[in-house]
């Protein structure tokens, strides 16, 4: 169970790092809490009691977006259900709604914040992958000596391990950059037991661009999830496809090269073939989401075994 | 401590209240408030029993640190009801008979009221899409899309709403639509289930559980945790009064571990105090000793020689052994034409009812206890109560409470006699929740069975001999694991005519988690094995399943295995009916693949087909573009 001494909202940045510096080294940021209560039970983090607890989740100045040139700065309290619905993020970030659709259920989405699921460092994390596709940049602020410090990581240098990150003491994620992409077409592959509330077993965020004539790739973002300590960017995939036509063959090689990230303690053979699948998938998937003539592929996915 | 203030609107009301501040809002509602219609299921965010809406939105009241409510407005279960009236919803889930248990219902009719709030037109699939995030053990959850789709058209004039009376069926009972009489209370979230009764005085328990899977207690020292302040008693097995020992066939199960555990999750000790927070600090400060003992995880080893003995009285470690034995198997079997042989696993299964254990124990002022739980069984706990303390059996009154789903499970009496020894130790009621992790620790589940099945059959498809050897793992202790074993063997080898048989059904004791009673008791496990067997058997035979079957079947006038002569059987009747709904196309079934005219016709499955699956819709409210 999750127990606390003391509960405190903070309405801005300002009273967050005044309550972070009175209660240094006894207090615990939460934002959606939608990750730390299921964990606060037995059989994973048991009863746990912290002194104070600073609930960042109302703080407006991290609840905003706005465009920067062909970059986007997301408040890190944004809802993933924001993610999901509203036009101006779906337009500019078409990947996190494919994402957030599949992100626990409606009334957890509700709650639950792009920051917390970035912070949270989960290996099988939803938001990680589709924001290490589009260039994540973290903004961390820390209150020091009276004055906000502030300093960006990029999203894989932030995140160091399973529920790892380099956050240091007394510093929040105020906001994450990451591109703008109107245009792109999408896609979100996730494995699972069901519909609703599914841990990612792998999933993968995949962005496409074509040419005018639609036989050419121009630009492919792929991240892959669930399959190691760390979600990664899969550049080799990438570098594979882009600037290069349209065919199967080299779709189906960008896919076995990612095949080699998988590194999880368990079921290896098994997320090697949903790796390639859902790479090839995803690729395909998301030139559809484009609305454009695209060449034609092999459509009939042939899983492949024997990955060792 | 209750430092935290917080103002807020439940239910059309104002609440301003100082709380305790790692309050979740659901325990705001529930033990602040007394707002009980929102359940604690899950506790984890899984389940939605806990679904209510903040300023209009829907969201899990478990997940909320009751902080999060600050200044919101809040509505329940509770708050649906216009004026002591069912809404059309909830009149919608009475037509339909959508509610069984219960526990489920307040959460899906928020999640339902949600859906049709969100899309007044909402179609199945969306329905299916906004219920997502709730789940019910007991229904299937067709009635309640039915329900939600019937609120939905009669709001919108579609369908008159005479259509949610009661029909006016004068006939027999038997086919006729009539209300069950629980539902309003099930619909309103007015109906109390064991965990949502308070009483004065009331005290709050909470169980210290062995962490090993078999060890001797060498030392329990309760002396510190009986010595703090709010600890009102702390139990033990030396506080049993009379004879220990409860069960559904045998004795075997002591109230409190006595001498040993056996299983992980067993119960050594109890603390009833003011509140979770004392009683949970209470438990840390018991001090046990153990001495860990060789530990038994499969049932094969558990009947080797030299084996570890589980239960002193018990050096076999076999806990029921059911045989059948007909005719002469081994001389048939060697003369069959076929001898098809296989091996069958079935694993154990957790009931997983949506409310969790619970219950509240009291003294009557007459001095009667009394306990109120879920109980599926209260007559016989009753009995053992009552031999248990020592007590006269009209001193102990069992209540079973709503049964928020139990399918078996709660058919053990695994925590009412601790509940009782507390109440009569420190003559106060007492509450214990179980959470849903205690209640899967503790409580049994179904029997795994090793089935290996052999059959002797001729040229033609008759069955000659048949030989059936089931080796189960009962756990750590008998429950209903006697009766198991019989069910299983009875019906082990199926409606069908053998005139040779060999059955053994063998529950053997382990350092696992007690098994027990799970719906059909025995039986799926050797139906399954029986069924699946003679599928494989038609394969071999290049025969049509079905044709298999007819040629073999009991028929009226014949002795089942057990000697019982059927004097009416509609086997045919109900086989026949099923084979014409199901358009089944004869012949045998490893060879057509998707050429099998059977399938996708209006009223038949579609063809099982792998492939890309197709992105759900995303929730885009009108007005809105992609």
């Amino acid at each position: 169970m999750f127990y606390c001494d003391q509960y405190h909202v903070p309405q801005t940045l300002e009273e967050a790092f005044d309550l972070i510096q009175t209660n240094k080294g006894s207090y615990k940021v939460l934002a959606g809490a939608t990750d730390l209560l299921p964990w606060a039970r037995e059989g994973r983090g048991g009863d746990v009691n912290f002194e104070s607890v600073i609930d960042i989740s109302k703080i407006t100045d991290m609840s905003e977006w706005q465009l920067q040139g062909d970059r986007i700065s997301l408040g890190a309290n944004v809802t993933i259900q924001q993610l999901l619905e509203d036009p101006f993020l779906r337009k500019h970030i078409p990947v996190m709604a494919k994402s957030a659709v599949w992100f626990a259920d409606d009334q957890i989405r509700e709650q639950a914040t792009l920051g917390g699921n970035l912070v949270n460092a989960s290996p099988a994390a939803d938001a990680t992958p589709p924001m290490l596709a589009m260039n994540a940049e973290l903004t961390l602020q820390r209150k020091y000596k009276g004055k906000i410090n502030q300093r960006k990581l990029s999203l894989d240098e932030f995140v160091k391990g399973p529920g790892k990150t380099n956050l240091e003491d007394g510093e929040l994620v105020t906001s994450v950059e990451c591109d703008s992409m109107p245009g792109y077409g999408s896609a979100f592959e996730k494995v699972g037991h069901r519909r609703s509330l599914v841990i990612s077993t792998v999933c993968l965020a995949a962005l496409v661009s074509l040419s005018d004539n639609g036989r050419q790739f121009e630009d492919v973002r792929l991240a892959l999830g669930g399959v190691g300590p760390v979600p990664v960017r899969l550049h080799e995939s990438e570098s594979c496809l882009i600037s290069k036509p349209v065919e199967t063959e080299l779709i189906n090689k960008s896919a076995d090269l990612a095949v080699k990230n998988v590194q999880s303690r368990t079921r290896q053979e098994y997320r090697r073939e949903v790796v390639f699948n859902f790479v090839k998938r995803g690729i395909i998937e998301a030139m559809k989401d484009i609305e454009t003539n695209y060449a034609e592929v092999d459509k009939n996915i042939k899983p492949r075994k024997n990955y060792g | 401590m209750a430092n935290f203030d917080i103002q807020l609107t439940v239910n059309g009301r104002q609440v301003s209240q100082s709380v305790s501040p790692h309050l979740r809002l659901l325990d705001f509602l529930r033990e602040e408030l007394h707002w009980t219609g929102s359940k604690e299921g899950c506790g984890a965010g899984e389940c939605g029993s806990c679904s209510v809406f903040v300023d209009g939105v829907l969201m899990k009241s478990c997940l909320m640190p009751v902080a999060k409510a600050q200044d919101t407005i809040i509505e329940t279960i509770e708050g649906l009801e216009e004026q002591g009236k069912l809404n059309v919803l909830q009149q919608a889930f009475q037509k339909t008979g959508a509610s069984q248990c219960g526990y489920c219902i307040p959460g899906m009719m928020m999640a339902a009221t949600a859906a049709l709030r969100a899309n007044p037109h909402a179609g199945r699939e969306e329905i299916k899409e906004r219920l997502g995030g709730n789940i019910c053990r007991c229904t299937g959850y067709q009635k309640i899309f039915e329900a939600t789709e019937l609120a939905r058209d009669v709001m919108n004039g579609t369908l008159p709403d005479d259509l949610l009376k009661q029909e006016n069926d004068e006939g027999p009972f038997i086919g006729s639509n009539s209300f069950r009489i629980d539902t309003s209370s099930k619909v309103t979230g007015s109906l109390k289930y064991a965990g949502d009764m308070v009483m004065p005085q009331m005290l709050h328990m909470q169980v210290l559980r062995s962490p090993y899977p078999h060890a001797e207690i060498l030392e329990i020292n309760t002396s510190a945790a009986e010595a703090m302040a709010g600890v009102e008693a702390v139990v033990t097995c030396n506080d049993v009064p009379g004879i220990d020992g409860f069960g559904v066939f045998t004795d075997d199960q002591p109230v409190l571990a006595r001498g040993k555990v056996r299983y992980v999750g067993e119960a050594i000790a109890a603390v009833a105090a003011e509140d979770l927070v004392t009683a949970k600090e209470a438990l840390k400060k018991i001090k046990v000793r153990y001495q860990q003992l060789p530990v038994i995880t499969k049932p094969e080893d558990a009947i080797k020689t030299g084996a570890t003995v589980i239960h002193e009285d018990v050096p076999d470690n076999i806990v029921m052994h059911i045989p059948i034995r007909k005719g002469n198997v081994d001389k048939v079997m060697a003369e069959s034409d076929h001898v098809i042989e296989d091996t069958y696993y079935t694993q154990p299964v957790e009931h997983a009812y949506l409310e969790p254990e619970a219950g509240l124990a009291y003294l009557d002022a007459d001095g009667t206890l009394v306990i109120q739980s879920p109980s599926q069984n209260i007559t016989h706990h009753r009995h053992k109560l009552a031999k248990i303390l020592d007590l006269p059996i009209n001193r102990v009154r069992m209540i079973m409470s709503a049964v928020g789903g139990g399918f078996g499970g709660k058919e053990d009496m695994h925590y009412q006699g601790i509940m009782a020894l507390a109440v009569l130790k420190c003559r106060r009621p007492i509450r214990y929740v179980f959470t849903r992790e205690e209640s899967i620790i503790a409580s049994a589940k179904r029997h795994p069975f090793i089935i290996k099945y052999q059959l002797g059959l001729s040229r033609d498809g008759h069955i000659q001999a048949s030989r059936i050897h089931m080796l189960s793992d009962a756990g750590a202790y008998n429950c209903s694991s006697e009766g198991v074993m019989r069910k299983a063997a009875i019906l082990a080898a199926g409606p069908y005519a053998i005139e040779n048989l060999i059955v053994d059904a063998i529950g053997v004791y382990t350092n696992n988690t007690p098994s027990g009673a799970m719906r059909t008791f025995g039986a799926m496990q050797s139906q399954f094995a029986t069924e699946c067997h003679l599928d494989l058997c038609a394969e071999k035979l290049k025969m049509d399943p079905v044709e298999l079957r007819l040629m073999n079947f009991l028929k009226e006038g014949d002795e089942t295995h057990t000697r019982q002569k059927l004097g009416s059987v509609s086997m045919l009747e109900v086989f026949n009916s099923a084979l014409e709904l199901a358009d089944w196309e004869a012949g045998i079934s490893n060879s057509r693949g998707s050429t099998r005219s059977d399938l996708g016709n209006p009223g038949n499955r579609p063809p099982c087909t792998l492939g890309a699956r197709e992105f759900p819709q995303e929730t885009v409210s009108a007005g809105q573009s992609a």
